[in-house]
């Protein structure tokens, strides 16, 4: 039987404060065409010029990048800012306009899945409950824009929580195709990050120590995940991620069935290149442990 | 005053910023010479995405060790000089990442020739941390000069 494949694609989130003060988007986009990933991940408010109204000479620029690396645009990440206003929380009806004008956008560059980001509403990172409004909202929209709405879930979030539980619900109760989860790999982290420079261990957030959720989590919720995000942030010389489990990742979402993409999300060292560097390295560990997969997994000849 | 315009004003697409916070270019006494009333810089957005000029409750401001507490301080985006009260009203105006701020301190006398050690607070409200956590605080010192 053979296995279902991953697709491999690069969030230019994974080159932050590197694009604009040492790399160019062009230099970026090249970088992510070099690994022989298929797939580019961009932020709307951070990767396109003069968001949320782009000239139209730059659209058509991107559309040629996108042909001369032979890359598809793959996720948009956007922003629900709920705390918009010091004088009063955000209505449901002005989340789902700014939905709106990020599907839009999404759609016309390309995308055919949306990241929202919603504003949270306590410690333990629930979403503002204007979401669910905003959503239903916007259903038809992304419909007629063949474009899937889909929140991350991400740590300290886990699988196995009152958030994924409301977002299922909502898929369930909707019969929706145009809203699904996007899994982070943050969430798999089982060693703690290095603390920032000037950070003590009463600033220190538990989070960032991992919140060990079990790859095998994953198989509750794989028919609606649509999009998996390769957070990662180190690996070292020898090709060892220092906190993410990949060697029990890849098997799991294997078995899972997953063919998705895997989309780099580099969340360490901001030293000027440092993320290409890093980046690099994801894509052959994670593409050595799928060939080692495939490997064994493969029937004996005869 | 010495301020001829940047290229961002101008509209020639967006120039590549320095990677402090503070941006060496720009850097500068202002009112005229000899009646000098404050100093100004540019600023980049300490942030990975561009935001609503709203989420950004002002930037504190200290020099050689001289204060200039974020309420006093002006910022100018897209051309709008925005007081703190007009800048968290401002939700129609966007600090874009690849677009630097200017930051406009008032002190009598502005700074003198040389150079100087300052340091910016920047203050960032993201909705999606936890309530108790905002504003987001970013410190950046660094060496700046000015020339005139």
């Amino acid at each position: 039987m053979s296995t279902a494949a991953f697709k491999y694609g690069v969030s230019l989130y994974s080159y932050s404060e590197d694009i604009g003060t040492v790399l160019t988007l062009e230099d970026a986009v090249e970088s992510v065409a070099d690994l022989d990933a298929t797939g580019i991940e961009i932020l709307g408010e951070a990767h396109v010029p003069g968001y949320p109204n782009p000239p139209a000479a730059w659209i058509d620029h991107w559309f040629a990048l996108l042909e001369r690396y032979r890359l598809e645009p793959t996720n948009y990440g956007s922003w629900v800012d709920t705390r918009l206003r010091l004088a009063r929380p955000m209505t449901a009806i002005e989340a789902a306009a700014d939905l709106a004008r990020d599907i839009r956008l999404a759609a016309r560059l390309g995308f055919r899945m949306v990241r929202p980001k919603f504003g949270v509403v306590s410690f333990d990172l629930v979403p503002d409950p204007i979401w669910r409004e905003a959503v239903e909202r916007v259903l038809d929209l992304a419909h007629d824009s063949n474009v899937i709405i889909c929140p991350e879930i991400h740590a300290p979030t886990p699988i196995r929580h009152p958030v994924v539980d409301a977002y299922v619900e909502f898929i369930q109760r909707t019969g929706t195709k145009n809203f699904g989860l996007l899994i982070d790999t943050g969430i798999f982290q089982d060693r703690p990050l290095p603390h920032m420079p000037g950070e003590t261990p009463e600033m220190r957030r538990d989070f960032l120590n991992g919140i060990h959720v079990e790859p095998a989590d994953f198989l509750a919720v794989a028919p609606y995940v649509v999009f998996i995000q390769a957070k990662f942030h180190s690996i070292t010389d020898a090709l060892a991620d220092e906190h993410i489990p990949w060697e029990r990742i890849v098997p799991m979402l294997k078995r899972a069935g997953y063919s998705g993409y895997l989309s780099s999300e580099y969340e360490g060292e901001r030293a000027p290149w440092k993320s290409l560097e890093q980046v690099r390295r994801q894509h052959a560990l994670m593409r050595k442990l799928e060939r080692e997969y495939d490997a064994r997994s493969r029937p004996p000849a005869g | 005053m010495g301020n001829r315009g940047t290229r961002q004003m101008a509209g020639e697409g967006a120039a590549m910023l320095e990677r402090h916070l503070v941006q060496s270019v720009g850097f500068r006494n202002t009112g005229p010479a000899g009646a000098r009333d404050g100093f100004e810089f540019r600023l980049r957005l300490p942030y990975y995405r561009g935001i609503p000029a709203s989420l950004c409750d002002g930037v504190a401001v200290s020099v050689d060790g001289e204060s200039f507490g974020f309420e006093g301080n002006r910022i100018e985006l897209d051309g709008r000089e925005l007081s703190l009260g007009a800048l968290r009203e401002a939700v129609d105006v966007r600090w874009r990442i690849d677009q630097a701020a200017i930051v406009r301190v008032p002190r009598p006398g502005g700074l003198a020739v040389g150079v100087h050690a300052i340091t910016v607070d920047v203050r960032l409200r993201q909705s999606y941390f936890p309530p108790q956590f905002q504003p987001s605080i970013v410190t950046e010192t660094r060496a700046a000069t000015i020339v005139l």
